[in-house]
């Protein structure tokens, strides 16, 4: 109770405002760093989608639009692929899960994961879609489906750790209320 | 429940939904139109980050090498045994290869042969890389700063990895060539068989033959063919595999493996005018009408390319194909 009067205080509002998006960026930024494990047999996952998604259904408030637009910017600046398609994807993805809010809040469990298996499988499919569209206009053939859907597999594999960290964050420094805006 | 297209969920500051949307939308079609703009702030982003990663450098090559190791271990015995086999076969192809090298030099000097030219390289490190659904790239320590520009040929002791798609101050990134955007001309020995070696996100790239009516062979040599003048002609690329629906190429360098690589600078020089002796009109026993200056005043004439400026060197680097190919990745 104590964090969550301090967190409610005028003087901290503005730094727990910013914690959603902190750790969107730190999630791009991690996942986006320039190692490569195990040779680069697999992708690394959308860690930003994570924060986008936890905090859309816990704290929309926190979680807004342009929050979104900003994750799925510095996604595509650091992720080197064509521009903007991580931008549309995150916010497109916010969009569909802040008008099913209710029913992607609702989950648990196994639930939960397949909950975000969704939202994850909806940005990958715009991303996907968009660097198709785009490759069309140049007269280029379709993207492979493999990459993304290792991208995708990837993603939601490690929702589960990526969401504890995401959580602990929320209640140590936000607060464990739940919005009802 | 929230309504999500409302302008404000609590306050008026806060953009619409519909607008984020929009503005999306806007950066895509701006990517698509203005790349050099993203292109920019990457290449800053890489900069920034380059001494990080260099420290980070050996401790996870060590790690990567471990655990990419692992699945080896089991097979290492094999392996040996066709180590060893394989190397004896190559010494002596490389005694082949050392007398052919001799022919072909007296041959060079019995027809008065022009040799190939000489590339500067730059040595670089590989310092990160990135594997993601629509791009596989490698970031290299060596930037523009180091005159390592876009459309250059990145090299392993191999063969061909990539080129340069990207240079910032201290970095530059590669395009590797099995990405989905990598497009190079290519020469297949023997029988010269001109073809585009395109990347299509698996380990060998794929291959479409310029003409339908040419035979190829597995094991049959692919180098650059230089066509375009982007890329040099002759480095080695790989070998022709034999695919179901066609033919790819399994290539010589591992770029998953590469740890020092050579950035090779390739850019024509002015081509010098003819001295009046070489003329036809000379050669004809006929005086020109208008005397001819001597070619040392004409090559003078010729804007020289500028000396490296330490503090400014973009200014100094060549960046005629550098741009066109830049482009042409987009």
């Amino acid at each position: 109770m104590v964090r969550l009067e301090r967190a409610q205080a005028p003087r901290f509002r503005y730094l727990v405002a910013m914690i959603p998006m902190a750790a969107g960026l730190a999630g791009v930024a991690i996942a986006n760093f320039p190692v490569s494990i195990l040779g680069g047999l697999v992708p690394a996952p959308l860690f930003g989608l994570v924060p986008v998604y936890f905090w859309c259904l816990v704290r929309p408030d926190l979680m807004t639009p342009a929050v979104s637009f900003s994750i799925g910017f510095a996604e595509d600046i650091l992720s080197g692929g064509p521009p903007g398609i991580w931008t549309l994807a995150f916010v497109l993805t916010y969009a569909l899960v802040a008008r099913q809010r209710e029913s992607f809040a609702g989950l648990s469990g196994m639930a939960a994961v397949l909950g975000f298996a969704g939202a994850a499988t909806f940005a990958c499919a715009v991303a996907y879609f968009t660097v198709a569209g785009l490759n069309l206009l140049s007269g280029l053939r379709w993207p492979p489906l493999v990459p993304i859907i290792s991208e995708l597999m990837m993603t939601v594999a490690f929702y589960v750790p990526a969401t504890l960290v995401v959580g602990w964050l929320h209640h140590k420094l936000i607060g464990a209320s739940r919005s009802d805006v | 429940m929230a309504n999500a297209w409302k302008i404000a969920r609590k306050s008026n500051v806060q953009l619409p939904l519909i607008l984020v949307v929009a503005l999306a939308v806007v950066v895509v079609l701006l990517g698509k139109a203005q790349g050099t703009l993203f292109d920019r702030m990457r290449a800053h982003a890489t900069d920034t980050m380059a001494p990080v990663l260099e420290k980070l450098r050996a401790p996870v090559a060590g790690f990567d090498r471990f655990f990419g190791s692992i699945t080896e271990i089991f097979s290492v015995y094999e392996q040996n045994l066709k180590l060893k086999e394989e190397n004896a076969r190559l010494r002596q192809w490389r005694n082949v290869a050392i007398v052919l090298q001799g022919r072909v030099a007296r041959y060079q000097t019995l027809l008065h042969a022009v040799p190939d030219p000489k590339l500067n390289a730059v040595l670089a490190r590989v310092i990160g890389r990135a594997n993601r659904p629509f791009l596989r790239t490698m970031i290299l320590d060596a930037g523009r700063a180091d005159h390592a520009l876009p459309g250059q040929a990145v090299m392993d002791a191999r063969g061909m990895i990539g080129r340069v798609f990207l240079a910032g101050q201290r970095t530059s990134w590669v395009i590797l060539l099995t990405d989905l955007n990598s497009r190079v001309p290519v020469a297949i020995a023997p029988g010269n068989v001109q073809a585009m070696m395109t990347g299509d996100n698996s380990a060998t790239p794929r291959l479409e033959l310029v003409s339908r009516t040419v035979t190829l062979h597995a094991g049959d040599q692919v180098t650059s063919s230089g066509d375009g003048g982007l890329l040099p002609a002759g480095l080695p690329i790989g070998t022709v595999v034999a695919d179901g629906e066609g033919w790819r190429v399994s290539l010589l360098a591992d770029a998953s493996a590469s740890q020092d690589v050579e950035i090779l600078n390739f850019s024509k020089p002015p081509e010098a005018p003819p001295s009046s002796a070489e003329l036809p009109a000379e050669a004809a026993g006929l005086k020109p009408q208008v005397p001819l200056p001597p070619a040392s005043a004409v090559m003078a004439q010729i804007p020289a390319p500028a000396k490296p400026k330490p503090a400014t060197p973009i200014e100094a680097a060549p960046v005629g194909p550098a741009s066109a190919d830049e482009d042409e990745d987009r």
